[in-house]
């Protein structure tokens, strides 16, 4: 659920990433104390308008990546009704819904370099102990930079191939995609190094 | 500001001897594929270092001092698929900014103003792996810009852009005070350059006034074109 920052422009892009996220901690806090699927019930739909407040757009984008729940909770829908708990299932749902909506709501009005700044701070009495963490943010940027450059082509190699191939993509092409995405690698040392590596000038 | 310098890559030489001091505010370098251009440039920005040799700009060692090496000169990739480090585009030009040492905000403001500077501030925030070729190579342009290197070097920046976007590349290249290094193999890139270099299987085969060495590579490379040397293999 790594919904990119959205490129939408909502008020909640100009609050502090720091503000945001210690918000989420207490809200995600708070839905763990509730218990009654009443008030659960309520938080949703806050945390509904919440989102709806961003316009209608950007609250289909949020609706589409929040998407990939809905296994989960026909899931626990089914495991609770075998079990007949029907109101703690409900509990866990209400729960699980509203703590994710808030916070992809949060992933996307937040900008990745703002959010590694906060890991950043979190993390810095590591310094104290001689660990960098700016390994730590370079590789969250990494992540979410090379994902879908990967996965794209993956995508281009399986085109190679269904225009040369009746056949369904094999596992052959596991191989190739490996050496692109090792070759890539080099490609980022190669760029890393280009504008001073991973050591920063104080 | 090349001295004497080889690169052995495996058991190829890539590069052999080559010696040049480049004072001109522009200079091309011309060579087919596989001449050696790109390890050439980046022996000049000092990703790599030579075998023999050593490449410096105003008395600092390119591979050694990454430090000065940083402020001397900047690099656009030959592919910027392969220089972009960032999912945004303000993080990928505030990365170098905070790499010379400027904290986050004193780089998000450079950013600002480089993207208002070329008439990009709708880009705050665009996603990269979004970007079209063009849109790409500009960004880099922009990212290297931003640390203001005293030279650039641009290995064949516009290889697969069509006409309208390389004529806006051009511009943007032709605005930029910094010394540039211009790496490519068609003749019409360079044609208003100061001086050009025809680099020739790791060597310098020819070097000076534009037009004369344009005009003999030009010659070389039409006579090559009615040969059959691609059933050659190298090595
Ligand atoms: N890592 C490497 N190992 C061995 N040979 C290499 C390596 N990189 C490049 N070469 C060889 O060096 C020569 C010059 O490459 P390059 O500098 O990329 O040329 P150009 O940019 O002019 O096309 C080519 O023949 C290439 O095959
Ligand atoms: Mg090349």
């Amino acid at each position: 659920m790594i919904s990119l920052t959205s490129p939408v422009e909502t008020w909640a892009h100009d609050v502090p990433a720091g503000v945001k996220l210690a918000a989420l901690s207490a809200a995600t806090v708070g839905l763990f104390a509730l218990q009654n699927p009443i008030w659960l019930g309520v938080a949703l739909v806050c945390a509904g308008a919440i989102v709806l407040s961003g316009g209608l757009r950007f609250a289909r984008a949020a609706a589409r990546s929040l998407r990939i729940l809905i296994p989960f909770l026909a899931l626990i829908a089914v495991w609770h009704g075998v079990t007949g708990q029907i109101e703690a299932g409900l509990v866990v749902a209400l729960r699980l819904l509203t703590a994710l909506t808030l916070a992809n709501f949060v992933t996307m009005t937040t900008r990745l370099t703002d959010m590694v700044a906060v890991a950043a701070f979190l993390l810095s009495p590591l310094r104290r102990f001689g660990l960098s963490t700016r390994a730590f943010e370079l590789s969250i940027a990494l992540v979410v930079r090379f994902t879908p450059a990967i996965a794209q082509k993956g995508g281009l190699l399986a085109e190679a191939w269904r225009a040369r191939a009746a056949r369904r993509v094999g596992w052959q092409i596991v191989m190739p995609l490996a050496a692109i995405a090792l070759d890539d690698a080099d490609h980022v040392a190669d760029a890393l190094r280009a504008r001073g590596g991973l050591d920063q000038t104080p | 500001m090349l001295e004497d310098v080889s690169v052995r890559l495996g058991d190829v030489d890539v590069l052999s001897a080559i010696s040049l001091r480049m004072q001109e505010r522009r200079v091309g370098i011309v060579g087919r594929n596989g001449s050696g251009k790109t390890t050439l440039a980046r022996i000049i920005a000092g990703l790599q270092a030579p075998t023999r040799g050593s490449a410096r700009i105003d008395g600092d060692d390119m591979a050694r001092d990454r430090k000065s090496a940083l402020r001397a000169v900047g690099i656009l990739f030959q592919n910027p698929d392969h220089q972009i480090i960032f999912p945004t585009v303000d993080e990928e030009i505030a990365f170098g900014l905070m790499q010379l040492g400027h904290d986050r905000d004193a780089a998000a403001r450079e950013t600002s103003a480089i993207l208002s500077r070329f008439g990009k501030s709708g880009w705050h925030g665009a996603a990269t792996h979004s970007l079209s070729q063009g849109q790409k190579q500009l960004v880099c342009l922009m990212a290297v810009l931003a640390m203001r290197p005293r030279l650039i070097v641009l290995d064949e920046p516009y290889s697969g852009l069509d006409i309208p976007t390389r004529m806006q590349l051009v511009r943007y290249v032709d605005a930029v005070e910094a010394s540039v290094v211009q790496i490519t193999h068609d003749p019409d890139h360079v044609r208003a350059f100061d001086r050009v270099i025809w680099l020739d299987e790791g060597s310098v085969r020819m070097d000076g006034p534009t037009d004369e060495v344009l005009a003999a590579f030009e010659a070389q490379m039409t006579a090559w074109g009615q040969d059959d040397d691609l059933s050659d293999l190298a090595g």
